[in-house]
């Protein structure tokens, strides 16, 4: 056992819940959770491994929700190339604001990013509201028609989620071990010395963003079909915000950490809400103390308080 | 009897300048390096050797001149295009992965040269010959029994001659080295004195240092640097006895 380890059996856990308690409620949050992680396992590889903030990562995520919704509902086509074809809108998109933004670094980035998700977000509510539905958005989203399961039970897409966030989780792991995920650490060690050494900064940055970019865009198809509703909100800035907040609550960097830093965030979001209708204000607050308390977020407490528990053992 | 081949310059670069706004840091430079000498380029501070050096590996923009490597044009190629044609650096400012271990440090060194697209398809351990690559640099730079530590955590001296296995990974025909005994001990400095002629073995090797007395001993040639100039070039004995080089730089009256 190692810190690592008891990171995935928490993360287990807390994905297990509807197949401990089928009936309960938890199945419709857990669900949220799934889809969000895809989101921000995606989105760590660009912020925590690269090191590149993007608050532009809405625009990728919602462009995947009207993807998936307007190719479904208009075009007819089956859920699951539809759902490709988000990944694919997603990572298209990433890849053009990639190419913009990444000749700047750092809070350029951030900012640049930020401006060119802004433009989409304003873009659907006006020039292509026929194609959006403006700001009503575009309900009746559908649901997967697979092996005659019905997966407009959550009880059933709780599975086909479960199963899209594994494969999420396996790729985003072999990534990070694999020689584009050193390639990716070494950029954010030193980039100087990792041009200097040979490899294409920009390149690779791009790829990585294009990468989290298709994450992005399956996880807004995904959250569209699970609520049966895609709206300009989910390419607002907030969503972006949003992101960063639960990869940061969680511990930026680490596979897992993500994970854990949504499923806070997703039980905070549940739960405040229906206390006060102020519970955006109170989140932010929540998460301006916990990483005050927790730099290295819920994953850093965890590989730190290990190391004192277990002193010698591996982290 | 030599051939044209050998005789031709590996790196040669024209009419160099770089200026910021109005300060010209390199202006009107020429040099034909040859295949296998090792170049001691010394100068007063802000004389622009470290500039000339940007410039040569890409790290500065030319507002004139050409830059040439084994007579293939590489003026406006980025710096990792210039690492794959041949060109391999270290800097004044140690640059090395400083968390990672120098295990780790290398074999980024060794992927970046032995892949064009990195490989994401299987961990990085399953890629044997980055690894073996790594490894006959770690006991070549002599620091063998050191994969393991981090990077950061070496004593300087290592760290240089971490940096020096870090551009050697990439095979380079031409290596620049930015003072590489800039704050080592003296007997460091004989270990990387010897780490310096041993990497200048087959290949052209353009050293910045400020240790005269190793400059003077190792450097097939020497160019000294002015004002962003090039004052005078040549072998030791020549460029001692200079006296535009006493003056300049030795402070010496004529």
């Amino acid at each position: 056992m190692n810190a690592q380890r008891l990171m995935a059996l928490v993360v287990a856990i807390i994905i297990s819940v509807p197949l401990m308690f089928p009936d309960g409620q938890s199945i419709g949050l857990v669900n949220a959770i799934l889809i969000w992680s895809i989101f921000a396992i995606g989105f760590d590889l660009v912020f925590g491994v690269v090191g590149m903030l993007s608050f532009g990562h809405a625009a990728f995520f919602g462009v995947g929700a009207y993807t998936l919704s307007l190719l479904t509902m208009r075009m007819g086509w089956d859920f699951i190339p539809a759902l490709g074809a988000a990944g694919v809108v997603g990572g298209a998109l990433a890849l053009v604001f990639s190419y913009f933004a990444i000749r700047v670094s750092g809070l350029f980035f951030a900012l640049l990013t930020l401006a060119l998700s802004q433009l989409i977000y304003i873009m659907a509510g006006t020039k292509l509201r026929m194609l959006t539905g403006g700001v009503d958005g575009i309900a009746g989203v559908p649901r997967p028609e697979l092996f005659g399961i019905d997966f407009y039970n959550d009880g059933n897409y709780y599975f086909f989620l479960l199963a899209l966030f594994v494969l999420a989780l396996l790729i985003s792991g072999l990534i990070r071990i694999s020689p584009l995920g050193q390639a990716l650490k070494a950029i954010k060690s030193n980039e100087v010395r990792a041009e200097q050494i040979g490899f294409n900064v920009q390149r690779l940055q791009r790829s990585v963003f294009t990468i989290s970019g298709i994450y992005a865009g399956v996880s807004g198809g995904l959250l569209a079909s699970l609520i049966f509703y895609v709206g300009p909100q989910m390419l607002h800035w907030t969503t972006s915000g949003d992101v960063v907040i639960m990869v940061l609550l969680g511990g930026m960097g680490t596979l897992f950490g993500p994970i854990l830093g949504v499923a806070i965030f997703e039980i905070m979001r549940e739960w405040l809400s229906t206390q006060t209708s102020h519970w955006y204000g109170i989140l932010g607050l929540i998460f301006i103390i916990s990483t005050i308390a927790m730099p290295k977020g819920i994953a850093g407490m965890i590989i730190q308080l290990w190391n004192r528990i277990m002193p010698g053992g591996k982290s | 009897m030599s051939t044209a081949a050998e005789n031709s310059p590996v790196l040669r670069c024209e009419d160099i300048e770089v200026s910021y706004g109005a300060f010209k840091a390199v202006t009107n430079v020429s040099y034909q390096f040859k295949p296998g000498l090792l170049y001691g380029l010394i100068g007063p501070n802000g004389a622009g050797k470290t500039t000339l050096m940007n410039a040569l590996s890409g790290r500065a923009q030319l507002s004139n001149g050409r830059v040439f490597l084994n007579e293939e044009e590489i003026t406006g190629q980025s710096p990792h295009a210039r690492t794959w044609a041949g060109l391999g650096r270290s800097f004044q400012i140690t640059q090395i992965f400083a968390e990672m271990t120098v295990f780790e440090n290398l074999r980024l060194a060794a992927q970046a040269h032995r892949f064009r697209l990195q490989p994401f398809w299987r961990p990085v351990g399953k890629f044997k010959e980055i690894a073996d690559d790594a490894e006959r640099v770690l006991s070549e730079i002599g620091l063998e029994g050191f994969g393991h530590v981090n990077a950061g955590s070496l004593s300087h001296g290592d760290q240089r001659a971490l940096e020096i296995g870090l551009a050697l990974l990439s095979e380079p025909k031409v290596l620049l080295l930015d003072e590489p005994l800039a704050g080592v001990g003296h007997d460091v400095a004989e270990k990387a004195v010897e780490l310096i002629r041993k990497v200048s073995q087959g290949r052209t090797v353009l050293l910045i240092e400020h240790n005269m007395d190793v400059v003077m001993e190792i450097s097939d040639e020497i160019i000294v640097m002015l004002a962003g100039e090039i004052l005078a070039a040549g072998e030791a004995e020549t460029i001692k006895r200079d006296p535009r080089v006493r003056t300049a730089y030795l402070g010496e009256e004529e």
